[in-house]
């Protein structure tokens, strides 16, 4: 196709001015692109306008790109070219002129609207971003840091570094109090802390410095630490485990609060078998065992005994279990079977089945056990009654002296008083509402005296007395000689009351099992069986340090404890006046080593 | 070969990455467990809360990098890449250094701050794959430039066509010319259809009032009511043009001051942990 394009300009005066180009190609494109031939350099021209070509018959036609073209005034979409028509291709108007000789087509075009003059030059201002409007990233931005900054870090350091300066410690907007440093605050406090309220300062003193032991023991005065430094050594090996370096020696290392109502106090192993699995790498002289895992690696427990005759340390020898079969020098008769027989045993009002807790009755805390007592758990059936036509006498229980004077009287009241008791005397039968001459009353009180001195032998050697306590006749003692207290030696009973001091075993905590299920006595005959359970025992119920799916958690937290002396730690605290071995324990002695441990204990919190 | 995201950046480099932390912190976080349970305050929670820290400092310093002219660091599409993944990789690592405690306090807020911003960022990554595309089919091959000219011109046209009908036609031809905004305030930028546009009340009119004429006037009625209609055509792809381009910046309205917001907290957050130690 043969193509003549006249461009027409006009100056200012609207004369034209001709420009014209001859093309040879199949098909002339229309657009602001610049691979179209014919190039309409307008914002207002599409990329592609319209195309113009020559059909194979020859005739000439305009096809729009997309959508339609404005041809004289109408939209069509594929029109045939006539000489005459005008195109309209945005600002420029196409007008299809008659082809000179040996063209095929002429076309002239020309710029009817020129571009606005003030988007020509770029200075038409359009709203049409969010930057030409009020919002502004820049201004939010400071904002939002800002207010950020100056209410959770400016506002707490400044009161906090000068409680009385400029800015107040607290607001109360809408009955709502908050503090400066509210918002600093991690998390609940351990229950106990919560009385401090909202004073951070209690525990954090110095800015930037973690909170001190000093902090701790302002409330915490008598906390004892992991053992006793009592001694040169012991004072030593305190440093060089847990005063090596400032952290180490932390209450906080490992009582952290701001975690909640139990989160103060650490319930994991690795607290003390990170030591105590390989104890000698740290302490070469030490004589404890190593222990990593209760389900593994504990050893059995060691029992503490009471030593017959002993006082003193050496009162309480700690002997294993597992070993050769133990027994306790109670000094007491008692078999437990005859206790615990299903067929009851013979009471003042006929036969009683007995139960456990007939004469182990728990303690305050529930955990351990009141000390039986005669009074209180053996007297109701073992009356000490000595003289069955007088029932309602007993000798009391405890002194020999007193027994023996306690029978001596009644026996005397009984011949010098008018009494029903058929008493023998060497002159005949007294007649009533006589009274006794002095001779008489001598012989009498002769009488009573034998009578009584041989009820007493009785008790000791024979019954009551006997019946429970290991009785043997003083050597130097005359059967015949007037009973006295040095005639009899009465072994001291020495019940242990702690079988393990070392640690703590919540009975109540374990209520839902029988008795018998852990403390094998149906069947023991005496009193020196002991029916401690064994750790294979403790293990059939807890697991170790791996929480088991099967098992009850067997942390060295759940039996040990940390602090020696707390609270809760493994070392029970004693009653007053015992010691922890259950001995009778006399306060006064500033001598026993003992005394310092159980005042402290006694006066703990 | 198709176009490349920045999400596809170097084969997935940084999705890479940041799926090697968040698998490093997960296991971190599972092995070690403090004696007082897992929290912030843990040597885990200090590692996790440290490389948190560092990387939302580091990803902020995109802001930055893309204002200057040598980011030869990868290229931009780089530290986009690099923005959104170890960006999305916060939410588990912030997550295991708090050990899922929340509170009314600073370190949530921080926390809250820093989620925030995550998910408007999402909403930035939506934009951008969505609406460039929504523009250019939109568009085809006009500018908005282009389209404003256009209108202009059918304007003068509109005007020139309404001048041998009625009053009232050219009263309403001449609202749509004076008084039909593209753009606008920002709730105008971001509607679909501005309300009480004069072009609409204009199409709707004509239509309308068109019945009544006869004979020419009917013929020059319809002329200008295809005109209108076609002026009503760009109009919509006009504001079109500005709804997408306004909704494919709105969410960094959100994103950028939440992130400095962010910085002030974090800041905060971590002043207050050392000051009351």
């Amino acid at each position: 196709m043969k193509l003549l394009l006249v461009q027409i300009t006009r100056n200012r005066q609207g004369q034209a001015a001709r420009a014209e180009q001859t093309l040879e190609i199949d098909v002339l494109r229309v657009g602001r692109g610049s691979d179209c031939k014919l190039h309409l350099a307008d914002p207002r021209v599409a990329l592609h306008h319209a195309t113009i070509g020559r059909a194979s018959d020859g005739v000439c036609f305009v096809e729009a790109a997309t959508g339609t073209i404005k041809i004289n005034g109408q939209f069509e979409r594929v029109a045939r070219l006539r000489p005459g028509q005008a195109i309209s291709v945005g600002p420029f108007e196409l007008i299809v002129q008659e082809p000179p000789e040996g063209y095929d087509l002429a076309l002239s075009f020309e710029l009817l609207e020129a571009l606005p003059q003030e988007i020509a030059s770029g200075r038409r201002k359009l709203r049409a971003s969010l930057r030409n409007t009020w919002l502004s990233k820049r201004l939010m931005s400071w904002f939002g840091a800002v207010l950020v900054l100056a209410a959770f870090l400016v506002w707490p350091v400044m009161h906090a570094l000068n409680p009385a300066g400029p800015l107040p410690g607290r607001v109360t907007p809408a009955g709502v109090t908050i503090t400066a440093d509210a918002a600093w605050d991690p998390g609940p406090l351990a229950s106990g802390h919560h009385s401090f309220g909202r004073d951070c300062a209690k525990c954090h003193a110095t800015p930037f410095v973690q909170a001190k032991n000093e902090q701790c023991e302002s409330c915490h005065p008598s906390i004892g630490w992991h053992f006793a430094r009592d001694s040169k050594e012991k004072k030593a090996l305190h440093e060089a485990v847990f005063m090596q370096s400032d952290n180490a020696a932390r209450c906080a290392s490992c009582h952290r609060d701001h975690k909640g109502p139990l989160g103060l106090v650490r319930q994991d192993s690795p607290l003390c078998t990170q030591c105590h699995a390989d104890l000698k790498s740290r302490h070469a002289q030490t004589q404890l065992p190593d222990i990593g895992d209760f389900a593994r690696d504990h050893p059995a427990f060691k029992l503490s005994m009471l030593v017959p005759g002993k006082t003193g340390p050496e009162a309480i020898v700690r002997v294993a279990q597992g070993g050769p079969k133990l027994a306790e020098s109670a000094n007491l008769k008692f078999p437990h079977d005859v206790h615990l027989s299903s067929k009851g045993v013979r009471g003042p009002n006929g036969r009683v089945v007995m139960e456990c807790r007939n004469c182990h009755i728990p303690d305050e805390t529930g955990t351990r056990f009141k000390p039986t007592t005669m009074k209180d758990h053996c007297q109701a059936c073992h009356s000490l009654e000595f003289e069955p036509r007088a029932g309602n006498r007993q000798v009391p229980h405890g002194n020999v002296d007193d027994v023996i004077a306690t029978v001596r009287e009644f026996y005397a009241q009984a011949v010098l008083a008018d009494t029903p008791i058929d008493v023998v005397v060497q002159d005949g039968i007294r007649p009533p509402g006589e009274r006794l001459s002095a001779t008489q009353r001598q012989s009498a009180l002769n009488w009573a005296t034998q009578k009584a001195d041989k009820i007493t032998r009785e008790l000791m050697e024979d019954r009551v007395c006997f019946s429970c306590h290991q009785i043997t006749r003083a050597d130097a003692a005359d059967s015949a000689a007037p009973a006295s207290a040095g005639a009899w030696k009465i072994a001291p009973i020495a019940v242990t009351q702690h079988w393990l001091p070392k640690a703590r075993f919540p009975h109540n905590q374990h209520a839902t099992h029988e008795c018998g299920s852990c403390h094998k006595v149906a069947q023991s005959k005496s009193s020196s069986d002991i029916a401690i359970p064994d750790i294979k025992n403790c293990r059939e119920c807890h697991g170790g340090n791996a929480t088991a799916a099967d098992k009850a958690p067997g942390t060295c937290e759940t039996c040990h404890g940390f602090h020696v002396g707390g609270a809760r730690s493994g070392t029970p605290v004693p009653l007053p006046g015992t010691t922890p071995g259950g001995l009778p324990y006399d306060p006064k002695d500033s001598k026993d080593p003992r005394q310092k441990a159980v005042q402290k204990v006694v006066s703990t919190p | 070969m198709q176009h490349r995201t920045f999400l596809e950046y170097r084969r997935y480099r940084y999705l890479k990455i940041a799926l090697l932390l968040v698998i490093a912190s997960i296991v971190a976080y599972s092995i070690h467990s403090s004696p007082v349970g897992r929290y912030g305050g843990s040597p885990v929670g200090y590692v996790l809360g440290s490389i948190a820290a560092a990387l939302i400092v580091a990803l902020m310093w995109l802001g930055v990098q893309k204002r200057r002219y040598r980011a030869n660091v990868g290229g931009l599409r780089g530290w986009v890449s690099a923005h959104v993944y170890l960006g999305t990789s916060l939410i588990v690592i912030a997550t295991l250094h708090a050990g899922f405690q929340i509170g009314w306090n600073v370190h949530t807020l921080a926390y809250a701050l820093m989620i925030m911003v995550i998910v408007s960022g999402f909403f930035g990554v939506y934009a951008y794959l969505r609406f460039p595309s929504l523009m250019t089919e939109n568009m085809g091959e006009d500018t908005r430039d282009g389209l404003i000219l256009k209108i202009a011109d059918l304007d003068r046209e509109l005007r020139r066509v309404a001048l041998s009908l009625p009053d009232e036609f050219v009263k309403i031809v001449e609202a749509s010319v004076r008084d039909t905004r593209i753009g606008g305030s920002v709730l105008t930028q971001l509607s679909r259809r501005p309300a009480n546009c004069p072009t609409q009340r204009a199409v709707a009119f004509i239509n309308a009032a068109g019945k009544t004429l006869k004979g020419e006037a009917q013929q020059q009625n319809h002329a200008l009511y295809a005109l209108m209609l076609r002026k009503q055509k760009l109009v919509k792809r006009a504001r079109d043009d500005v709804r997408f381009k306004a909704l494919l910046d709105l969410w960094l309205y959100a994103h950028v001051p939440l992130s400095f917001a962010l910085l002030g907290a974090l800041l905060a957050h971590i002043v207050a942990v050392f000051f009351y130690w």
